[in-house]
């Protein structure tokens, strides 16, 4: 949180490096990603992982930190459906992000920027997949906006 | 000026039966209606209902002080009674006295089970007003840079005052996420990040819930 500065330099010219914040579940998508990791699969470094206990925890606040802190995209990821380890963590996800996503486009984050996926513990590729999935296609729309109004700026 | 009176009239009734010990309505302040609060059938004459009668009335029932001044029953036009069915839906209002007000129409005292059947029954088509409509369309046909900028030059008249937070009776909560600073989710600063942070919170706790009574 204690991000006050962005990068206004990067361009998708300039060898542009996503940042793209992930927020996934302990035992899916964490799992999974573990996996991927154990397995020696390769993929792109841009992804800044952060584990939950479930997608159901995540606050549409961590999405809007994410944003302010100098992300240039946001994935969730957890459970399939009907697989969540407490029940309904990730349907209450869903049906948050729906909202959520539409609401963020419709203040000024492209809808390009926010990812939902589902993985579960054994599929390791899939993650990977995903990951190579997301970082291309925000390499290809560029950094985020820095004056736009869900970036943190300096006090003035 | 037959509507009102049979108004006033109940309002007292119902005070003096005990039904209520409270009621909760609009009376006017010169040209501005403004909250009244009648404990004493003899006052009920104050209470009036027109147009002008804008704020929602429902922000009140949640409150601690005016509960313990209960049984409370409050003057509701439809968007006040939508609140009221908000309310009830998230287990907020057990049970109210209603006195139905409409367009130049008085429905009578009724109870919640009464409100929504009222409410299925003449207020249905109600929809928002068309220009809410045709603004979202332009902001639609926005790119989302375009987007931004409308938003950062709304959210630029906003001073942080809350209001609209107090107006609001879907606004409930004990303790606000503005106010949780540990840490500090929502910059409290009325500067554009800070801003645009509480006005997207607001919307989103407010996704499904709104009524749209305009009051905020």
């Amino acid at each position: 949180m204690a991000h006050t500065e962005t990068k206004t330099t990067e361009t998708a010219a300039a060898g542009f490096q996503p940042r793209i914040v992930a927020f996934v579940c302990n035992w899916c998508t964490y799992a999974g990603a573990d996996l991927a990791g154990t397995s020696r699969m390769q993929y792109p470094p841009n992804v800044r992982i952060v584990k939950l206990p479930c997608t159901g925890r995540i606050d549409p606040l961590f999405i809007l930190k994410a944003f302010e802190g100098g992300a240039d995209a946001v994935l969730v990821s957890g459970c399939h459906p009907g697989d969540c380890h407490y029940t309904s963590g990730n349907y209450h996800a869903r049906r948050r992000w729906s909202i959520f996503r539409r609401l963020l486009d419709l203040t000024g984050i492209d809808e390009r920027r926010l990812f939902f996926s589902w993985v579960s513990a054994a599929e390791g590729a899939k993650f990977a997949d995903l990951i190579r999935d997301v970082t291309a296609k925000v390499a290809a729309i560029g950094s985020f906006e820095p004056a736009n109004p869900a970036r943190r700026r300096p006090w003035k | 000026m037959e509507m009102i009176a049979t108004l006033r009239s109940d309002a007292a009734k119902l005070l003096t039966e005990g039904r209520a010990k409270l009621v909760i309505g609009y009376q006017a302040r010169g040209t501005r209606r403004v909250p009244a609060f009648v404990s004493d059938p003899a006052k009920a004459g104050v209470l009036v209902y027109d147009d002008q009668c804008k704020q929602n009335l429902a922000v009140y029932l949640r409150k601690p002080e005016v509960r313990v001044k209960g049984p409370v029953a409050i003057i509701a036009p439809p968007a006040v009674m939508r609140s009221l069915m908000v309310l009830a839906s998230e287990t907020q209002l057990a049970e109210a006295t209603v006195l139905a007000v409409g367009k130049d129409v008085y429905h009578g005292v009724l109870d919640l089970a009464g409100v929504a059947a009222l409410l299925k029954e003449k207020y249905a088509d109600l929809a928002p007003p068309k220009e809410l409509f045709d603004a979202l369309a332009k902001l639609n046909a926005m790119s989302p840079d375009e987007r931004a900028r409308f938003w950062t030059d709304q959210f630029a008249k906003c001073t942080r005052c809350y209001a609209c937070r107090a107006a609001c009776p879907g606004c409930y909560c004990l303790r606000c996420i503005v106010e949780r600073n540990v840490p500090q989710w929502v910059s409290s600063a009325a500067a554009q990040h800070g801003n645009y942070e509480w006005h997207v919170i607001r919307a989103f706790h407010q996704a499904g819930r709104c009524t749209l009574c305009g009051a905020c």
